[in-house]
């Protein structure tokens, strides 16, 4: 009998196991050790500046930014400090936004600006060089922010890229797209949804997700996560390549 | 080669017969049932970009992103995110001469041999 049978006989609960590695070496986990070895030997960065940097990405998440979000929304004057200084606000959700890892920063986190949506504006961020995201708030950016798919089309055609996102903004809905950079990021505060009267700090944070601070959808009661975007098989799948 | 040199048109083999082994995550993940959604090196990458950023002067950001997006949509087409970030990288710093490709090769094989004896 397998293992999943075992798991799946009536009367036996599942046992909890670790989670099952990958039992062989793979190029690529070669490559990136390979690469990283001769970038420390040439000097390109110490080991413990790697160190650092590869627990700070394994730390963030978007929980901050939820956080921050859920509070300016129960607390008017806290939403002031919000618009009129992020930074200063960040802090109070526990980022030190101008020295994030503690011991330096990976790039220039000089100013955060939080943009206000409204019943009639509609923010939404993009990085259209690069990938500048506020990770010590968000987390590391999604695959799809890094691709020149969503950076050159959401600028040009942001209501019809936003539909592909499942965010379909009424015709009266001002959009308006905020191109980060080095030296300056962005973070969306979505409108509080209704429905939500009365609920808790807690609970706000929970239906704050990472999409939501982007700007590419808006917060709903009973949605706490951003659901994998859906993936269809190919209509003509293309042969061997 | 100037930061906004192309460099599309440089060949690595090394990265070449990578690319030909089909060794990226989705497939190896589902040949043995993990169900992590990023291979377990992905932060380290992570961790070797930002100290790259960091320095600012190997690589500049700007630079490392405007070749990755080139090498993702030109040459390593059929790479999966981010396997295609870490080859692309590779490529990126090879073809500035900042690593050499020969050098690389060895490298990978006494990584190789020293992960698979332990």
């Amino acid at each position: 009998m397998t293992h999943d049978e075992t798991a799946n006989t009536p009367h036996h609960a599942p046992e909890r196991h670790a989670a099952p590695m990958v039992e062989e070496v793979t190029d690529f986990e070669v490559l990136e050790i390979a690469l990283r070895e001769l970038a420390i030997e040439k000097g390109l960065f110490t080991a413990e500046d790697h160190r650092h940097y590869t627990e700070f990405v394994e730390q963030i998440g978007p929980a901050p930014g939820s956080r921050l979000v859920a509070k300016a929304w129960v607390d008017p004057d806290f939403k002031q400090l919000v618009l009129r200084d992020a930074i200063a606000a960040s802090r109070e959700v526990g980022i030190d936004w101008l020295h994030p890892t503690g011991f330096g920063t990976p790039s220039d986190f000089t100013a955060l600006e939080v943009l206000e949506n409204t019943p009639t504006l509609h923010h939404v961020i993009v990085c259209t060089l690069c990938s500048c995201y506020p990770r010590p708030l968000l987390g590391n950016s999604p695959e799809w922010y890094r691709t020149p798919n969503y950076r050159r089309r959401i600028v040009r055609w942001p209501r019809q890229v936003l539909g592909e996102f499942g965010l379909f903004l009424p015709d009266d809905v001002e959009i308006r797209v905020e191109d980060s950079n080095s030296k300056r990021r962005f973070l969306v505060l979505p409108v509080r949804p209704a429905g939500t009267d009365g609920w808790t700090e807690d609970q706000l944070a929970e239906i704050v997700t990472r999409d939501c601070m982007i700007g590419v959808a808006l917060p709903k009661p009973g949605v706490t996560t951003n659901a994998p975007r859906p993936t269809h098989p190919a209509v003509r799948p293309a042969g061997a390549y | 080669m100037a930061d906004h040199d192309d460099v599309t048109a440089v060949r690595i083999r090394t990265l070449e017969n990578i690319v030909g082994r089909g060794q990226s995550w989705p497939r190896m993940a589902q040949k043995y049932g993990v169900a992590n959604p990023v291979p377990p090196w992905k932060s380290s990458l992570d961790g070797i970009c930002d100290a790259l950023d960091h320095e600012g002067v190997t690589l500049p950001l700007l630079t490392r992103r405007s070749d990755e997006d080139r090498l993702v949509h030109e040459v390593y087409v059929t790479l999966p995110y981010p396997e295609n970030q870490l080859v692309a990288l590779t490529h990126s710093l090879v073809a500035r001469n900042v690593i050499d490709e020969d050098t690389l090769a060895r490298r990978m094989r006494e990584v190789r041999a020293r992960l698979e004896g332990a």
